[in-house]
C-alpha cells in the first residue's frame, strides 16, 4: 500500500492573509505557508483560490508558477469553483512529482469537473454529493458510481478519482460520523482512493480540542481504508497519527527517527 | 482478449554510486527493477564483484586460496595480483588485524599498508575494519583521510559509531560511506537517517545489511534484502534507496563446509571445492536477493559469479 497522502490545506481564501497575497500577488505570505507545510510532511497543497471570478485564470497561473518554481516542483490542488482558472492552472502545471488534482467535482451541478480532469490527465476529488448532502450510505454510493462512471467513459484510470464521502460536524451530525466511516470502507472495498476535509469534523470546537479530534478521526479513517486527507499539517499531532498510522499499515517502514522523515 | 504483459519497473529506483576514480570506477545501483528483472526494464549497472585480502597476507589465507597468491612476498603484491584476476571490479582490504581482541596491530602500520596498496593498484578500493567498534572509529577515520580523492568505500559505520566515521568519512574526505546492520530492517533504514541527518548526501552511501552463509539463518537475509528493495521501489522510500554490498567471503569462509580439512571429513570431498561452491551460493542467492555487489575471496568464485553477472544483465 501506498503512503497516505496529505494534502495540505492552508493556501485559502479563507485565511485574511492570504487572500490580501493573492489580490496583490505578494509572494513572500504565500511561500511561507506553503514552506511551512512542506516541511512539516505535506506531499500536495491545495491552492484554494475562491470563486474568483474576474482574475481567476491569471490568478491561479501565478500561484502555480510562484509554488512550483519555489518548492521543487511541489504537486498541487488547484481548488475553485472557476473551471478556467483550473485550466489556466494546469497550462503551466509542471508533473514531474505528481498529476494536478481537480478539486472538486460532485455528482450534481460539479460533474463537469470530471470531464475537465480527464481532458487534462488530472486527478479529481470526486464529492459523494447532488444537491445537498447525502442522505444515507445508499445515496452516497450511487454518486460513487456515477461520478466513476463519467471518469471511465472519459477514458480516467479509476484510481484517478479520489472519493470524497464530505466530512460531517459533529456538532450537529454527530449521529452521522459512523455512516461516513462505512461509506469510506465501501470505497476501499473497490480499490478506491479516497480523500475529504477531514478537519470539518471538529468545525466550531474549541482550538486546543481540534487537534484531539482530527488525529482520532484519522486513524479510525485509515483503518478504513482512507488513502489521503485535505488537512492542515502543521497540527502536530494530527502528523504524528498519520506517521504512525503509515506504519501499522506497513505504508512504510519503521525506524526509530520515522516522525523525523 | 489478448494477453498485454505489464511491466514491472517502478517510478522510483535505486541510487546509483560510484566508486572509485578514473577508467576503473565503478557503479553500483541505478536499477528501477527487481534483482535481474531486465525483461521489465534494462538494468542501467551490473552488479559487480569484488575480490578480498586482508593486512595478514597470504599466510592468513586458507590453504587452496594461498596457492593462488604463489610468489607474493608482500600484502602489496598480493593486493597487485588480487586486482588482476579475471572479473574483479574493485579490492577489497579487510584490516583485521587491527583488533584489539586479536593481533591488534597499531593504526599508523595499517594505514601505511592502506596507502602503499593504493599507490600500488588503480582498481576501486574498499576498506572493511577490524569488527571492534572503538578501533574502527580510528581506523576507518584514517583510513578515510589517508584515501582523499580516491573515492573509496569505507566499510562501514555502523549505530555505534556512525558518527565519527560519517564525519569523516562522508563529509570531511568526501568517501563513499558503508552503513552496516546487522539483518535488522528497521536499523538499516534508521542507519540512513541518521547519517543523512548528520549531513551524509544519502546518495553517496552504501548499506552492508549483514549476511549470513548460505545455510546459515540466511533465509533472515533474504527476507531482510527483499524488505528493503520492496520499500526502496515500490513504496518509494528515499531512506531505502542506497545501493546494497555484501561482504560474502569473511561469512563463508569460516563455516566448516568450507574449511573443514578433507582428511577430517573424506565424506565431504575436497576442500577447496567445497569453499568456492558456499561463496558462489552465498554469493548467487544475495545478488539474487537484491545486492548490487559481493565481495569474494576464491579467483575462481569471482569469476564464476562475474560469468553469471554478464549472462543475466
Amino acid at each position: 500500500m501506498a503512503k497516505f497522502v496529505t494534502i495540505g490545506e492552508r493556501l485559502s481564501t479563507t485565511a485574511p492573509s492570504v487572500n490580501k497575497a493573492f489580490t496583490e500577488r505578494d509572494p513572500e505570505p504565500i511561500l511561507q505557508r506553503a514552506k511551512q507545510q512542506l516541511a512539516a510532511g505535506a506531499v500536495y497543497l491545495d491552492v484554494n483560490i475562491g470563486p474568483a471570478e474576474s482574475d481567476g485564470e491569471d490568478l491561479m497561473k501565478w500561484v502555480v508558477q510562484l509554488l512550483q518554481s519555489e518548492c521543487d516542483n511541489v504537486p498541487l490542488a488547484l481548488d475553485t469553483a472557476n473551471k478556467k482558472a483550473i485550466e489556466a492552472g494546469i497550462s503551466v502545471y509542471n508533473r514531474s512529482k505528481g498529476k494536478p488534482i481537480v478539486n472538486s467535482a460532485d455528482a450534481a451541478g460539479r460533474i463537469e469537473y470530471v470531464d475537465l480532469a480527464a481532458a487534462n490527465d488530472a486527478i479529481v476529488i470526486a464529492l459523494c454529493n447532488g444537491e445537498g448532502i447525502a442522505k444515507d450510505n445508499d445515496e452516497r454510493m450511487a454518486y460513487c458510481q456515477t461520478l466513476l462512471e463519467r471518469g471511465l467513459e472519459h477514458g480516467m484510470e479509476p484510481t484517478d478519482l479520489w472519493f470524497d464521502p464530505l466530512f460531517l460536524v459533529v456538532k450537529g451530525m454527530q449521529d452521522k460520523q459512523l455512516e461516513i466511516l462505512e461509506c469510506i470502507k465501501m470505497f476501499s472495498d473497490m480499490g478506491l482512493n479516497s480523500t475529504g476535509g477531514l478537519s470539518n469534523n471538529s468545525n466550531g470546537m474549541p482550538k486546543h480540542i481540534r487537534p484531539i479530534m482530527d488525529s482520532a478521526l484519522v486513524a479510525m479513517c485509515m483503518m478504513q481504508g482512507l488513502t489521503s486527507a485535505i488537512v492542515n499539517p502543521n497540527d502536530l499531532r494530527l502528523m504524528e497519527t498519520i506517521k504512525s498510522c503509515d506504519v501499522f499499515k506497513n505504508n512504510t517502514l519503521y525506524a526509530d527517527s520515522y516522525l523525523e522523515i | 482478449m489478448p494477453f498485454t504483459a505489464k511491466s514491472g519497473k517502478f517510478n522510483a529506483k535505486i541510487n546509483a554510486v560510484e566508486i572509485g576514480t578514473g577508467d576503473k570506477a565503478i557503479k553500483i545501483g541505478g536499477e528501477n527493477v527487481l534483482p535481474f528483472y531486465t525483461f521489465d526494464d534494462a538494468i542501467e549497472n551490473a552488479p559487480k564483484v569484488g575480490i578480498e585480502i586482508t593486512d595478514g597476507g597470504v599466510a592468513a589465507e586458507p590453504e587452496c586460496i594461498q596457492k593462488c597468491y604463489e610468489g607474493c612476498d608482500s600484502v602489496v603484491d598480493m593486493a597487485k595480483k588480487a586486482a588482476s584476476f579475471e572479473g574483479v571490479d574493485f579490492l577489497s582490504v579487510r584490516l583485521e588485524g587491527g583488533d584489539p581482541n586479536g593481533q591488534n596491530k597499531p593504526t599508523e602500520e595499517l594505514i601505511q599498508l592502506v596507502k602503499d596498496i593504493a599507490d600500488a593498484v588503480d582498481v576501486p578500493l574498499v576498506i572493511c575494519g577490524s569488527k571492534n567498534v572503538e578501533k574502527d572509529s580510528e581506523l576507518l577515520d584514517k583510513a578515510a583521510a589517508a584515501l582523499e580523492g580516491r573515492n573509496a568505500l569505507i566499510l562501514a559505520a555502523k549505530e555505534e559509531n556512525y558518527k565519527t566515521i560519517g564525519a569523516s568519512a562522508g563529509l570531511a574526505y568526501k568517501q563513499v560511506v558503508g552503513a552496516e546492520s546487522a539483518v535488522d530492517i528497521n536499523l538499516a533504514k534508521q542507519l540512513n537517517v541518521l547519517l543523512t541527518q548528520l549531513g551524509v548526501d544519502g546518495k553517496s552511501v552504501v548499506m552492508n545489511v549483514g549476511t549470513a552463509a548460505a545455510g546459515y539463518g540466511f533465509e533472515y537475509v533474504v527476507s531482510t534484502m527483499d524488505r528493503i528493495k520492496a520499500a526502496a521501489l515500490q513504496q518509494g522510500d528515499v531512506t531505502l534507496q542506497m545501493p546494497i554490498i555484501t561482504p560474502v567471503a569473511s561469512e563463508v569462509w569460516g563455516v566448516k563446509e568450507a574449511m573443514a580439512s578433507e582428511a577430517d571429513m573424506p565424506e565431504w570431498g575436497c576442500q577447496e571445492e567445497r569453499g568456492i561452491d558456499m561463496e558462489i551460493e552465498t554469493a548467487a542467492a544475495v545478488l539474487a536477493s537484491g545486492s548490487n555487489a559481493v565481495i569474494l575471496r576464491h579467483p575462481e568464485s569471482v569469476k564464476t559469479i562475474k560469468t553469471l553477472v554478464s549472462e543475466l544483465v
